[in-house]
C-alpha cells in the first residue's frame, strides 16, 4: 500500500514538475538571449534587504527555455486571431517558441499558433470541436480546457487523464461546450513556466438566446497577466520545481492580451461588454475602469442571479468575470489595477496603481443610445431556475472539509525566523509580492502547500474522494491563518461547477456558477458542487507555484448506471 | 479515429490509475456520513479586542470585541476601487454600566486620526454594526453627552482597540500600540 502511494505522489509531481535538464541541453550556442543565472529579484529599492540573505540562492537551479537562444531564430508573435468554429470543426493547435517584443525589448517566449494570447475560439453553446494539438516546445505539455464540463479523457491533466505530450508529440482533444460564457485553455504541466511564458487563450461560448446578455455596442475579451523581468531579461524559473513557492511569481510588467499597451477607442455613451480572464501565476487584480459605471453580469460558468453595480472587479488567478461598462464622459479612461500594497519593512499599506490600458472616449456620441437598458439591472430568471433544483441542498450538512496550509522546512534560518515571528498579522489577500527576496528564495524543495481533508487527515494526492454522478456535495474550505505563511488561494475544481453558498457563515445572496473561487486567509468558504460529469478530476489551488508545490487532490465521479442525469 | 485512440489512451490510464490509486493504493473514500460542523463564524484571526481605559467610571471591567466579515459582494471578497477591504464590523461590549447620562458611541479612525467615522451608538445589548472601508483602523468607544454627535468624539474613551492589521510587524517591532504581547493572541 505504501509502495503504491510512494509511487503515486512523486509521479504526479514529476508529471507536473519536471523539465528535464537533458531536454534543453544543447541550447547554449553562445548566442545572446535571456541570461540564465540566478539574480536577485526586482524589488522596491527603498526596501532594505536582510543581511543574512545576501548571496543566498534558491535551492532549485535556474531555468529558461530561451537559454542561449537567438530570438531571431523565431518568428515574431502576432496578436491573437479570432477563430469562429462550428460544431464538428477541427482546429490545429501548436505550442511553440515565439519572439516577443515588449517595451522595446526582445524575449523568447511561448505561443499557441504563434500568437499572443493563443487563438480566441468562438463557438456556440452545445458545440463540440476537435483540436489536433502538437507540442513544439522543449518540455512535455498538455492542454487543459479550464471551466469546461467536457469528457474527462480530454481534461488535459498529466498522470490523471492523459500522458503528457512529449516534445514533438501530438494529442487530439474533443472539446465540448455545454455552458455559455468565457473560458480559457492552458497547459497543466509546469504552468508556472509554460503559462507564464504565453501558453494561454480564451474560448468565448455564445448562448443560443440573443437576449442572454443585455444589449451592448461591442464586446472586448481581455486576458490579464503579468511578467517578471529585470534588466537582463526574463527572470529565470526554477528548474526541478518552481521557486517563488511561498507567494507565487508576481510579475512587474502588466499585460492585457499579452501586451503592455492595451488601447480602445469608443464613442461617448458606448456600452462595452468586457470578458475578463486572469491568467497570472499569482496576482489577484482589482480592476477599475476609471470612474465609468460598471455592471457585473456573469462569472466563470454562468450569469449571476441578478446584475449589480460594482466599483471594481477583484479577480483572482483563473477566475473570469463579465462586466458591462458605459463610457459616457469624453476623454481618456485608465483601466487600472488599484490596490493597497504592503510594505512589510514599514508595516504599512500604501496605495499602488498599475495602468493596464487606456480607453479613449470620443466627443461624438454613439449612434444608438443604450443608456436606458444599461441603467437597468437585469434579473436572470434562467439562472434562478437552474439553481432552484439545488436549493434543497443548501442546508445539507457539510460532506467534506478541507483545511489549507503550508509546511516549510529548510529555508535559510533567517527566513524561517522571520516567518515564525511575523504571525500577528497576515493580510486576507496578498495583492503584491511584499517579500520578494524571501519569496524568490523559496522553492518546492522547502515549501509544501497542502489541502488537508479534516476528516481523514490525509493531504493532497493522498486524499481521494469518490462520488456518484448526480451527487450534490457540500465542501467547506478553511484557509487556516495559523499555518506558517498563510495566503489566499483560488481553488479550482475541474470538470464540474459549484456555487459559493457562504463566506464565513454569511450566505451569498447573489449566486453564480463557478469553477474557481478565492478563499482569503482566515476565511471559511462553503461551496455546493454539482457533480454532473463522471471521471477522475482535480481540485487544486490555481496559484501555479502552489499547485506545483503540492496543493492538489484528485476525486472520482462514478458514472450513473441507471441512466439518470 | 481520434475518438478511438482517445478511448484507448483513457483505458490505459484507467489501468495505470487502477494500479496506482486502487484499493491498496490511495484509498478511495466513498461519500461518508456528512461531517457535522458548527456554522463558520467571522474569522477569529481578525477579531479586534477592545480593552478598557480608566477614563470612564464603571468601564474599567468592561471588555469587548469587534469582528469583521467581508461586506457582501459578488466577488466573495469586498474591495473598494482604491483597494481597501470593505468589512462589516460588529462590535460587542459587555461589563459596561449604562451611562447615567449620554450614550456610548463607537467610532472608527485611522491610527493617525486623520480619518474619523462614526460607526453607531451601542445598543442596550452592548452591540452595534457598521461598514468599514479601511485597511488599518482603531475602534474607539466613547461616552458622549448625547447620541447626537459631531463628526468626531468629544467625550472620554471607554474602550479602544486596533484592527489586526495594526499589529503588522515591522523590522523594528510592532505598530503603534505595542503593549499587547503576541503571546496573548496565540498567533
Amino acid at each position: 500500500m505504501h509502495l503504491k502511494k510512494a509511487f503515486l505522489f512523486p509521479l504526479v509531481l514529476w508529471l507536473f514538475a519536471a523539465p528535464a535538464r537533458a531536454q534543453h541541453e544543447g541550447h547554449g550556442m553562445g548566442m545572446t538571449g535571456d541570461s540564465l543565472a540566478w539574480r536577485m529579484p526586482p524589488m522596491d529599492a527603498s526596501m532594505p534587504m536582510m543581511p543574512e540573505l545576501m548571496g543566498k540562492m534558491p535551492k532549485v537551479g535556474p531555468y529558461l527555455p530561451s537559454e542561449g537562444m537567438d530570438p531571431m531564430m523565431f518568428p515574431e508573435a502576432r496578436p491573437r486571431e479570432v477563430v469562429a468554429m462550428a460544431d464538428g470543426d477541427t482546429l490545429d493547435l501548436e505550442a511553440g517558441f515565439v519572439r516577443r517584443t515588449l517595451g522595446g525589448r526582445t524575449f523568447v517566449m511561448y505561443g499557441y499558433n504563434g500568437q499572443y494570447p493563443g487563438p480566441l475560439l468562438r463557438v456556440k453553446k452545445g458545440a463540440t470541436i476537435v483540436v489536433r494539438f502538437s507540442n513544439h516546445i522543449e518540455m512535455p505539455t498538455t492542454v487543459h480546457w479550464h471551466g469546461l464540463r467536457l469528457d474527462n479523457r480530454f481534461d488535459g491533466v498529466p498522470g490523471l487523464t492523459q500522458a503528457p505530450v512529449a516534445s514533438g508529440g501530438t494529442f487530439t482533444y474533443e472539446v465540448r461546450f455545454p455552458d455559455a460564457g468565457i473560458y480559457w485553455y492552458h497547459p497543466h504541466v509546469r504552468e508556472d513556466i509554460q503559462q507564464d511564458l504565453g501558453l494561454y487563450g480564451n474560448m468565448l461560448v455564445d448562448p443560443p438566446d440573443a437576449g442572454y446578455y443585455g444589449p451592448v455596442h461591442r464586446e472586448e475579451v481581455l486576458i490579464l497577466d503579468d511578467l517578471l523581468v529585470d534588466a537582463n531579461g526574463l527572470m529565470p524559473f526554477g528548474e526541478e520545481g518552481p521557486n517563488h513557492a511561498l507567494m507565487g511569481r508576481f510579475g512587474n510588467v502588466m499585460l492585457v492580451n499579452g501586451a503592455p499597451d492595451y488601447r480602445l477607442s469608443v464613442r461617448k455613451g458606448e456600452v462595452v461588454r468586457f470578458f475578463l480572464t486572469n491568467v497570472a501565476n499569482a496576482r489577484t487584480f482589482n480592476v477599475v475602469f476609471g470612474g465609468a459605471p460598471v455592471k457585473i453580469v456573469a462569472s466563470d460558468v454562468s450569469k449571476f442571479e441578478r446584475e449589480e453595480w460594482v466599483g471594481s472587479v477583484p479577480i483572482a488567478p483563473a477566475e473570469r468575470y463579465v462586466v458591462e461598462v458605459r463610457f459616457d464622459t469624453p476623454g481618456t479612461v485608465a483601466v487600472t489595477n488599484s490596490i493597497q500594497a504592503i510594505n512589510h519593512f514599514r508595516g504599512e499599506f500604501y496605495p499602488h496603481v498599475d495602468t493596464l490600458g487606456l480607453v479613449t472616449v470620443a466627443d461624438e456620441p454613439v449612434a444608438e443610445d443604450l443608456g436606458a437598458s444599461f441603467a437597468t439591472l437585469r434579473e436572470n430568471a434562467d439562472v434562478r431556475r437552474d439553481i432552484e433544483a439545488f436549493r434543497p441542498y443548501f442546508d445539507k450538512p457539510v460532506d467534506h472539509e478541507l483545511v489549507l496550509g503550508v509546511d516549510v522546512d529548510g529555508l535559510p534560518p533567517v527566513v524561517m525566523q522571520m516567518m515564525a515571528m511575523d504571525t500577528l498579522y497576515v493580510p486576507p489577500m496578498e495583492w503584491n509580492d511584499a517579500m520578494p527576496m524571501m519569496n524568490w528564495l523559496s522553492s518546492a524543495k522547502e515549501v509544501r502547500w497542502f489541502l488537508r481533508d479534516a476528516d481523514s487527515g490525509r493531504e493532497n494526492m493522498d486524499v481521494h474522494w469518490t462520488f456518484d454522478e448526480g451527487d450534490v456535495v457540500k465542501l467547506r474550505i478553511f484557509n487556516d491563518p495559523k499555518t506558517l505563511h498563510p495566503m489566499n488561494h483560488p481553488i479550482h475544481i475541474h470538470g464540474q461547477r459549484f456555487l459559493v453558498l457562504a463566506m464565513d457563515g454569511v450566505p451569498n445572496a447573489n449566486l453564480v456558477w463557478k469553477d474557481t473561487a478565492i478563499v482569503p486567509v482566515g476565511s471559511t468558504m462553503d461551496v455546493l458542487v454539482d457533480l454532473s460529469n463522471p471521471g477522475d478530476w482535480m481540485l487544486h489551488c490555481h496559484i501555479a507555484e502552489h499547485l506545483h508545490a503540492g496543493m492538489m487532490l484528485a476525486f472520482t465521479v462514478r458514472p450513473a448506471t441507471d441512466g439518470t442525469r | 479515429m481520434y475518438r478511438n485512440s482517445g478511448r484507448r489512451l483513457g483505458a490505459a490510464f484507467a489501468l495505470m490509475l487502477g494500479f496506482l490509486m486502487g484499493p491498496s493504493g490511495v484509498v478511495a473514500d466513498a461519500l461518508p456520513e456528512a461531517v457535522c460542523l458548527a456554522d463558520p463564524e467571522p474569522p477569529a484571526y481578525y477579531q479586534i479586542d477592545l480593552v478598557p481605559t480608566k477614563s470612564v467610571p464603571g468601564a474599567r471591567m468592561a471588555k469587548g470585541v469587534g469582528t469583521v466579515t467581508f461586506a457582501r459582494s459578488p466577488f466573495g471578497i469586498a474591495v473598494t476601487p482604491e483597494g481597501h477591504y470593505e468589512y462589516d464590523l460588529a462590535v460587542s461590549v459587555e461589563g459596561l454600566r449604562p451611562p447615567k447620562e449620554g450614550a456610548y458611541v463607537v467610532w472608527i479612525a485611522t491610527p493617525d486620526l486623520g480619518t474619523v467615522e462614526r460607526l453607531g451608538v451601542l445598543g442596550e445589548d452592548g452591540s452595534v454594526k457598521g461598514r468599514v472601508r479601511l485597511n488599518k483602523f482603531l475602534v474607539v468607544v466613547t461616552l458622549e453627552p448625547s447620541a447626537e454627535t459631531g463628526a468626531r468624539w468629544t467625550g472620554p474613551v471607554a474602550l479602544r482597540g486596533l484592527s489586526k492589521s495594526g499589529y503588522m510587524h515591522t523590522m523594528a517591532g510592532h505598530g503603534p500600540f505595542n503593549q499587547e504581547p503576541c503571546a496573548n493572541y496565540g498567533f
